[in-house]
């Protein structure tokens, strides 16, 4: 009983494994989906939504297996941006996350950290893509990139496969709560910085990664990053010379 | 005598009273952060990079190196009061340090540290000077080929040194090399992996990768650990600093040995004073006639690894001054620090600026001294900052890392992806990659490419200009040899060996 009950187990999180693996595989152009939702309000450069969306589902469902189909036969088309990035990046990881469904992982930490290392070095193998090769014997702007990412994918198919073969740690577990927190503090101060300046973005970024952790104490928060955000005010732009807008740009006027 | 000549250089340079006081606030500041517990000394320098930017170069430099130090003495300080090694240089000074604390020899422990780095110091100060002009002598003699091979020479090194899995270490390295290539191609100028996001056009900055993956990924990833870090504080009053007579004799040999042996490895490029201090502990312990002291507060356990990490940090320092090739993660960012004032590492800078490689050469000994002075009499205060809660240390860390990357550059991008970074670094930790392998190669991603172009330009395309060439065939032939060394299982267990010194 307790045999199967374990067999099921692996088996449920070998399917998550690979679901996050096909996930992954179509994280640039989801990421390139939500980005393009910003120019429905004029914000940025780029496609719309919806071209968004029809370009990158034909390259995935049509695009690439003709090219690929094209490419067997010696036909040589330039392939489109979209086209490529489902060639060589989403791809190769749809196959691995096949792949996944049938295998025992017997380090998880291992293959999981081998595979989203793998899928850095693809996505640097499409990145530098539209760049010149070697010209002659000099090299080309796309060489290098090319040459390291082309190990860096070598490599890390080693390490994956290091983790289904060998026996070692499992998966660590990642906690959301300080990563989300500080993260989100740091981006807020990315943004507030320009308009609302140093005083306001320092201090209000101080509360907010002081949410990473349970053990925060308001009051006691507060006073030190009022304190923290004083002495910065007059150690950086003062002392060490960097000048930086010290108060929202609206009170200043 | 040229030597002579050269130090007393330097010591003028040094003694200037603006210099003078950039050398003891980067000792200070570097000790202040090296003692808060869960900061390295990576992320110490990284983290204070900002601060030095608005300096004239000489001055600048001589901070960072003082912060480097500085964080060193401060890391083991953390480690003997309250077994927390502040970073990975002092984790085996923990083991008799603190035990000796726990005896109510902290004093003596701490003082032991001091004059032994501060001995190694001295040493290290001197072997720079000797060193360096030969060494940039025959860095003259290197075209392009060879300065390629000397690199992975270097990167290899990097692995065979490095804790954990080869293949990890390697990867990493390939990685920092890949990220080294975002922005634009230095012959061509073709934009490259940039996504038109302008502020990437320049390449990721040096300083915010390191900020990410050793600042906020370290701070992230202490916050996973909570409350349950584990704070052993020596509570009694410390007494008595000086050591007695039994213990000097006792840890004099221990002192020689472990700046001989820090000396060498601090010289190889690679793991440097890592290294360095597990090694000398190990070599103290086979040689000592009751190994059973160790653990217990044996003062040589104290003497051997922090004169031999101290000895290794500053001989780090010849191949960046003589080569240009930054042999661990802190000298890299040294190469970006230079680099920021304009600076290109390499022979040449001790030929066109005397003032900055002797200066900076003569403060390291200022700022050992300034250590010993300063921070025995200081210790009840870095005692009471390690009772600053980490709920209200990490916020005020956060904010301060963001404001240094904004002023870098004053990019609001910098900060968003020193965030990222961080992001990136969290996961490598979860996955045990190592992190500092990764800067390495980031640094060293566009001298290699750039050397690998010109040899290649300059044989016609001919690949073989790497064996043909004697010297360029040579430093391949030792890293392929290091390389098979390694994967060798018998010598694996013996590389695991000395790193596992500190779990039992």
């Amino acid at each position: 009983m307790a045999d199967t009950m374990g067999h099921s187990a692996t088996a449920t999180r070998n399917t998550s494994v690979a679901l996050g693996f096909c996930l992954l595989a179509l994280a640039p152009q989801i990421f390139e989906l939500i980005w393009s939702i910003g120019t429905i309000f004029g914000w940025g450069a780029g496609r719309g939504p919806a071209t968004v969306l029809i370009s990158h589902t034909t390259a995935l469902v049509a695009g690439a297996p003709a090219a690929l189909l094209g490419a067997i036969g010696g036909e040589t088309k330039k392939a489109s941006s979209d086209v490529l990035l489902a060639l060589i990046y989403s791809y190769p990881l749809f196959a691995v996350a096949i792949v996944t469904l049938f295998m025992t992982i017997k380090s998880g930490q291992d293959y999981i950290g081998g595979v989203i290392l793998m899928a850095l070095a693809l996505f640097a193998l499409w990145a530098s893509s539209d760049l010149q090769g070697m010209r002659g014997f000099s090299f080309g702007a796309g060489t290098a990139p090319r040459m390291f990412g082309g190990l860096l994918v070598a490599l890390s198919a080693a390490i994956a496969l290091t983790g289904l073969l060998n026996e070692g740690p499992a998966l660590a577990h990642y906690s959301w709560r300080g990563p989300l927190f500080v993260m989100c503090a740091i981006l807020f101060f990315a943004l507030a910085i320009r308009p609302l300046g140093l005083v306001v973005s320092a201090f209000v970024s101080f509360m907010v990664a002081a949410l990473g952790s349970h053990e925060t104490r308001w009051g006691e928060a507060a006073l030190v990053g009022a304190c923290l955000t004083i002495g910065c005010a007059l150690l950086f732009p003062y002392v060490l010379g960097l000048p930086m807008p010290m108060f929202p740009r609206f009170l200043a006027q | 005598m040229e030597l002579f000549a050269n130090l007393a250089h330097g010591f003028v340079v040094a003694f200037s009273p603006i210099n003078l006081l950039m050398c003891l606030i980067g000792a200070l500041v570097g000790t202040l952060v090296g003692v808060l517990p869960g900061i390295g000394t990576i992320a110490t320098v990284a983290m204070l990079l900002p601060i030095t930017f608005g300096l004239p170069p000489v001055g600048a430099l001589i901070m960072l190196a003082g912060i480097y130090y500085g964080a060193q003495y401060g890391g083991s300080t953390t480690s003997i009061l309250v077994n927390i090694p502040g970073e990975a240089t002092s984790v085996v000074t923990a083991i008799d340090g603190h035990a000796m604390a726990k005896q109510g020899r902290a004093g003596p422990a701490l003082a032991i540290a001091a004059i032994g780095s501060f001995f190694a110091g001295c040493v290290a100060t001197v072997l720079i000077a000797v060193l360096g002009a030969p060494l940039t002598k025959l860095a003259l003699a290197f075209g392009p080929a060879e300065y390629f091979s000397l690199m992975v020479l270097g990167l290899i090194f990097a692995v065979v040194l490095a804790k954990g899995s080869v293949l990890k270490a390697i990867a990493m390295i390939v990685f920092g090399l890949l990220l080294s290539m975002v922005g634009s191609d230095i012959e061509t100028g073709a934009s490259r992996m940039a996504f038109n996001i302008p502020e990437l056009a320049d390449g990721l900055g040096f300083a915010t990768v390191a900020m990410g993956v050793f600042g906020f990924a370290e701070i992230i990833r202490n916050l996973d650990a909570g409350a349950e870090m584990n704070r052993d504080l020596v509570q009694q009053k410390i007494t008595g600093l000086m050591p007695t007579r039994k213990d000097l004799i006792d840890s004099a040999p221990a002192i020689l040995r472990g700046t001989a042996l820090g000396s060498i490895l601090g010289i190889l490029p690679g793991g440097g004073a890592v290294i360095a201090s597990f090694a000398a502990y190990t070599l103290e312990k086979k040689l000592a006639r009751n190994p059973s002291r160790f653990g217990r507060g044996a003062i040589e356990g104290v003497a051997a690894p922090e004169s031999a990490n101290n000895a290794a940090a500053q001989t780090s320092f010849i191949p960046l001054l003589t080569l240009g090739i930054p042999p661990n993660a802190v000298m890299a960012l040294m190469v970006g620090a230079m680099t920021i004032h304009g600076i290109v590492p390499g022979p040449q800078v001790m030929q066109k600026q005397p003032d900055l490689v002797w200066g900076m050469i003569a403060s390291m000994w200022i700022g050992n001294l300034m250590l010993i002075i300063i921070n025995l009499p200081l210790v009840g205060i870095w005692v009471r900052l390690l009772r600053v809660p980490y709920r209200l240390m990490f916020p005020s860390i956060v904010i301060f890392c963001a404001i240094g990357i904004y002023s870098v550059n004053n990019a609001p991008v910098d900060v968003i992806l020193a965030g990222v970074f961080g992001l990136v670094g969290y996961w490598l930790i979860k996955h045990d990659f190592e992190p500092a392998p990764l800067l390495l190669g980031m640094v060293l991603g566009p001298l290699m490419e750039e050397n690998l172009r010109r040899a290649l330009l300059i044989s016609r395309g001919d690949w073989s200009v790497f064996v043909t060439r004697p010297l360029s065939a040579v430093l391949l032939a030792i890293a392929a040899f290091l390389l098979v060394l390694t994967l060798l299982p018998m010598l694996r267990t013996k590389r695991d060996e000395v790193f596992t010194e500190s779990e039992n």
